[in-house]
């Protein structure tokens, strides 16, 4: 059986999205298709007192235009998508969830007050210019400390304040740690937003088919199974009426999983009332506005150590930005309060979260989800207080990482996914060693670095180590079936937004089955051909889906083999499944085709055994019983150009443990990508707002997605701690290369720039925040 | 309303007459007049790159234009480059070097490499860069697109074909 | 954004001082000014078309002329809303008498929301100072012509 797993196979999909072949949604074109705008709040907070759209139904081409009246009693907020965990006591938590469309008060600047349907998208954009809005300004909560203020505007009027949720998690005594400890250091960290800026805009085409009685639905979702049964549900029908497809998706990375955007409600509100395919594709400046984003979130946080840097404890209290609305639970936070604790023993844990309402766009997970938060800050107190000891960087993690004789290894608090928060597996030492020798780090603390010191030049260099939570149940399912051409399909219920899993799922097959990866035809993101799953999050596809997918092949290589061996009249042990046929072992002229197999499997005449399943066929499910923790240590070197606070990354270390790699070709693709967004995140991103709530900079032009000038080369070395959890061992990798990143960037400027007293303590940083730092001064946002 | 003009394109070697919108952006031209959705559109700003086609050999940002600029003119979008049954170097290259993930970004990329890679394949490394920076990708990383860029070098370099 | 500068007329401050509240001056002042129009003795409405860059459109909004003494100084308190999105501000104008005639001070604070807000922010500090510019020719000239209406 020829080995796939493990091999660095180029990708199955690749050339359809090479030649321009490959379905998005905005190709998505069907006869008699409308098209839909939405005019949007410009203002952050307001009473809405009535919109009028009369002006906009009399220009020609314009078929439709509602507003939140229109919707009548299907007008509701929409269902929560995570609620917070019952395995926590004493959790405070006021769920408010966003609307289809603003009835009385707009919560956020963007938030949707009419839909206008039109015969092309010029047309619904001129009408949004006809639709007269009255509405009150009201005072913006633009602020999450000050949104505590008891005179602050409240994002919604019936909650005493703007406290969307409250929770203390807590293990061991962190007031007896604090007497104990030779040192507490005491800091303030302050982290700021940032958008996914996936290359692909959302996008949504609904189409009702009155005759048929069927709605389909494609939308750039990371998640259609929920969406689809959301709908069903929402408007009435048989889930087996609804069918939702993700098709190719220009990248997700978290924002586009939520149930529901408004725009998904009102496009299939609006085809079920019209009768007729109705496409929305948002723009770039909707997205700023309109899809989710993530990262704010203000710590005040205490580390008590010893002499000799071990942790005694840590203590955090936090500030959580939710944005107008908490339709995604606890899930950012939770990961927070999970990955400030990293691969360290901390032994006494104090974290008291408050979330918050602000009048600013939703919150929801990107990339990262809430790690690269607490990553950031414990890595942060480690460097704070391995300068305050006089203890080397490298050497104070390696005092304080967990032993590998530990795991599993519970930390006594919860997570995201409710239950305890365990770590399968580690082995986090030798993952630093290698970093740290790879970036030469010796050589470059006490020769290098001082010599250029020396020559005026402010180069650093960062060590970060971090743990992922990943590959979270609750499950995923596959189907694989071999075809009487002999190829094999296999469908599964992910979507896919570029992760590959068209090449690495027929890994899976073609070794289960022994037959060509290109032969290996992939499904996904259809609900038609696969309803049961969650969708793509939290780094679980490798993990959840391909569990599913290999077991699935390998019931049916169960299967094949049974069937052969009847046919071939030879005992399984002497067969072999290679090249698509099955053959004896040593005479290899007494073989079969696996489409051969599959035909007789599936006789059109005569009679069956009693509980025969037909075909050689196997749907099977794989849910862990919690989440494999990979992990993993970060270096870099930087230098930062005095005259421009420019920071040129000179050289970037990845040392990464996922368990078994399936596909080290895609994985270094994962790894480059997120640290890609990480470096994004940490210097040139930023989304400014002003007092009002207003978004400055809703543009490419002003918001600084990295391009290849600002990003190195990554040099990659893999560690593989196989998880226990599951048969392949995997672990999910599609989060890791982001999260360590701000953590690393803010310890190797810090050093860098060398001045005493200077502390890097807020994410991003920009050459205009640096020069503040660097010269004391504050200027104007 | 505005009136509608007559444009007459060619597009990948083929000529093309329409009656359109002066408005109608270029990018939505090739995209839904011509059913050519390879070419796709990220920001309508200019900034990202994504709509990249070659217009009269050069590469500029369709959603930057009006359809009705490209009178007369020609343009080569992404499904000028090859099939899925016989790739061009360039994206063979992409392939092999796993220089895509999602794939939005790629047809941008590719029309904005292939003039450089069709003037020369001598390409330093600022060459290479150069040849990338006026695109952006969410995923990669950029590296592998990099590499795939001197892989398509050779490629074409050595004169094979396949 | 905050916006401040001065600008020497050439007359007396009286002079300037009646231009500044004459609203078919006003409403030549700044460019893109379809109507302005005087509601009682300190309040304005009109309506502007704005061009910022990539953003265009047409706002209507008013002043509020407040703190008046004349001809030395005033408050104006301004607002208004239009499709490429809204403003509010304040601002103060002094009159200071100098050999060359009349120096004009003023200073002020003006909050921008909406799409100009979001796209136009690198154009907006100098469309403002061009505006402004313009704007004072325009009170220059106006200040010679009535001047010369004066003499004849």
């Amino acid at each position: 059986m020829a080995k796939l797993i493990g091999k660095r196979i180029t990708r199955n999909e690749d050339p359809r999205l090479l030649t321009g072949q490959a379905l998005f949604v905005d190709d998505v074109e069907l006869p008699g298709m409308l098209h839909a705008a939405f005019l949007r709040s410009e203002y952050a907070h307001a009473k809405l007192k009535g919109v009028d759209v009369s002006a906009a139904l009399e220009r020609p081409g314009v078929i439709a235009a509602f507003t939140a009246e229109d919707m009548g009693d299907a007008w509701s907020p929409g269902p929560p998508l995570v609620i917070p965990p019952p395995t926590i006591e004493d959790v405070e938590f006021y769920t408010r969830t966003q609307v289809p469309l603003v009835k009385d008060k707009i919560r956020h600047a963007g938030e949707p007050l009419a839909i206008v349907i039109a015969e092309s998208r010029y047309i619904a954009e001129d009408a949004l210019d006809d639709i007269v809005v009255d509405l009150e300004p009201l005072d913006v909560v633009a602020d999450i400390e000050r949104a505590l203020d008891p005179d602050s505007p409240l994002v919604h009027d019936d909650l005493e304040s703007n406290l969307a949720a409250h929770l203390v998690q807590e293990k061991g005594d962190y007031a007896a740690a604090r007497e104990q400890a030779d040192k507490v250091i005491r800091r303030r960290i302050v982290i700021e937003r940032g958008i996914a800026g996936a290359m692909e805009n959302r996008g949504i085409v609904a189409s009702w088919d009155n005759k048929q009685q069927q709605l389909t639905v494609w939308d750039t979702t990371q998640s259609p199974i929920p969406i689809r049964n959301g709908l069903a549900s929402m408007f009435g029908l048989s889930e087996h009426q609804v069918r939702v497809i993700a098709p190719f998706v220009g990248g997700g990375f978290g924002p586009k999983i939520m149930m529901f955007y408004p725009e998904e409600v009102l496009l299939t509100w609006s085809t079920l009332r019209m009768g007729k395919p109705i496409k929305w594709i948002e723009d770039r400046r909707e997205n700023f506005y309109a899809t989710t984003q993530e990262r704010g979130q203000v710590h005040d946080v205490e580390l008590a150590l010893t002499n000799d840097g071990r942790i005694l404890g840590l203590s955090d209290d936090f500030l959580h930005d939710t944005g107008a609305y908490d339709p995604y639970g606890l899930t950012i936070p939770l990961n927070t309060q999970c990955h400030a604790l990293g691969p360290y023993d901390i032994p006494s844990y104090s974290s008291d979260l408050k979330v918050i309402f602000t009048n600013m766009t939703l919150t929801t997970p990107v990339r990262g989800a809430g790690r690269p938060q607490g990553v950031f800050v414990i890595e942060r107190m480690l460097d704070i207080a391995a300068k305050e000891l006089g203890i080397d960087r490298a050497e104070i993690r390696k005092r304080n990482y967990l032993p590998k004789d530990v795991f599993p290894y519970d930390n006594l608090i919860i997570d995201q996914a409710f239950s305890s928060f365990v770590i399968d597996s580690g082995d986090y030492l030798p993952a630093m060693e290698k970093a740290l020798e790879m970036i030469e780090y010796e050589k470059f603390t006490q020769e290098e670095q001082p010599k250029l010191r020396e020559e005026g030049r402010r180069v650093g260099i960062g060590v970060v180590s971090f743990i992922e939570t990943t590959g979270v149940g609750p499950y995923e399912g596959a189907r694989v079936t071999i075809e009487s051409s002999g190829k094999v399909s296999t469908a599964t219920g992910v979507g896919t937004q570029g992760q590959g899993h068209f090449t690495v799922f027929a890994q899976i097959v073609a070794e289960q089955l022994g037959v060509d990866v290109r032969d290996v035809h992939l499904v996904t993101g259809d609900t038609a051909q696969f309803h049961w799953g969650t969708g793509t999050f939290a780094s679980r596809g490798a993990v959840v889906a391909a569990n599913a997918v290999n077991a699935a092949a390998s019931i049916v290589r169960g299967k094949v083999l049974e069937l052969a061996s009847e046919l071939l009249e030879t005992p399984e042990e002497e067969l072999e499944l290679e090249d698509g046929v099955v053959r004896v072992a040593d005479i290899p002229t007494k073989s079969m085709s696996l489409g051969e197999l599959a035909q007789r499997a599936n006789p059109l005449r005569g009679a069956v055994e009693p509980g025969t399943e037909p075909g050689l066929e196997a749907t099977a499910y794989f849910g862990p019983k919690y989440g494999a923790t990979a992990f993993g240590t970060h270096a870099m070197i930087v230098e930062v150009d005095l005259e421009t606070m420019m920071v040129e990354i000179k050289r970037y270390i990845v040392v990464e443990d996922c368990g078994t790699v399936l596909n080290p070709l895609i994985v270094d693709g994962q790894l480059h990508g997120g640290v890609a967004l990480g470096i994004g995140n940490s210097f040139y991103e930023k989304l400014v707002f002003d007092e009002n709530g207003q978004l400055l900079n809703a543009s490419f032009a002003d918001y600084l997605i990295p391009t290849a000038a600002e990003i190195p080369r990554i040099e990659i070395a893999h560690q593989v701690t196989p998880s226990p959890l599951n048969p392949l061992g995997s672990k999910g990798v599609g989060e890791a290369g982001a999260i360590p990143v701000p953590a690393l960037f803010a310890q190797a400027v810090e050093n860098a720039l060398g001045v005493d007293g200077l502390e890097i303590l807020e994410s991003p940083l920009s050459p205009q925040r640096l020069f503040e730092l660097l010269h004391g001064e504050e200027t104007e946002a | 309303m505005s009136k509608e003009m007559d444009v007459t394109v060619t597009v990948n070697g083929e000529v093309f007459q329409r009656t359109i919108e002066p408005r109608l952006l270029l990018s939505d031209f090739i995209r839904h007049e011509l059913n050519l959705s390879g070419t796709h559109v990220g920001c309508e700003q200019g900034v990202c790159g994504a709509c990249t086609i070659l217009f009269d050999g050069l590469p500029t940002r369709s959603c930057l234009m009006f359809a009705v600029q490209a009178d007369g003119h020609e343009i080569r979008t992404v499904e000028d480059l090859g099939t899925m049954e016989d790739l061009h170097p360039l994206q063979e290259a992409f392939q092999e070097a796993h220089a895509l993930q999602c794939g939005f970004c790629t047809p941008g990329f590719l029309m904005s490499i292939l003039p450089v890679l069709e003037g020369t394949t001598d390409l330093s490394e600022e060459d290479v860069q150069r040849a990338m920076e006026g695109n952006l990708c969410r995923c990669t990383g950029y590296q592998h697109i990099e590499d795939a860029v001197r892989l398509a070098a050779e490629k074409m370099s050595s004169g094979s074909e396949s | 954004m905050k916006i401040e500068g001065e600008h020497v007329f050439n007359g007396s401050r009286e002079d300037v001082w009646a231009m500044v509240r004459d609203p078919e001056v006003l409403a030549t002042m700044l460019p893109g000014t379809t109507n302005l129009n005087q509601l009682s003795e300190n309040e304005y409405e009109g309506a502007i078309n704005l061009r910022v860059g990539p953003i265009s459109g047409g706002f209507s909004g008013r002043i509020v002329v407040e703190d008046e003494v004349p001809p030395e100084h005033c408050k104006l308190v301004a607002e208004g809303e239009g499709r490429p999105g809204f403003f509010k501000g304040s601002g103060t104008v002094d009159l200071i008498e100098v050999d060359a005639g009349t120096l004009m001070k003023y200073e002020g604070e003006i909050q921008i929301g909406g799409k100009l807000a979001s796209i136009g922010q690198r154009l907006i500090d100098m469309t403002s100072k061009t505006m402004i510019r313009q704007g004072m020719k325009v009170l220059d000239a106006a200040l010679e012509e009535r001047k010369a209406n004066v003499m004849d």
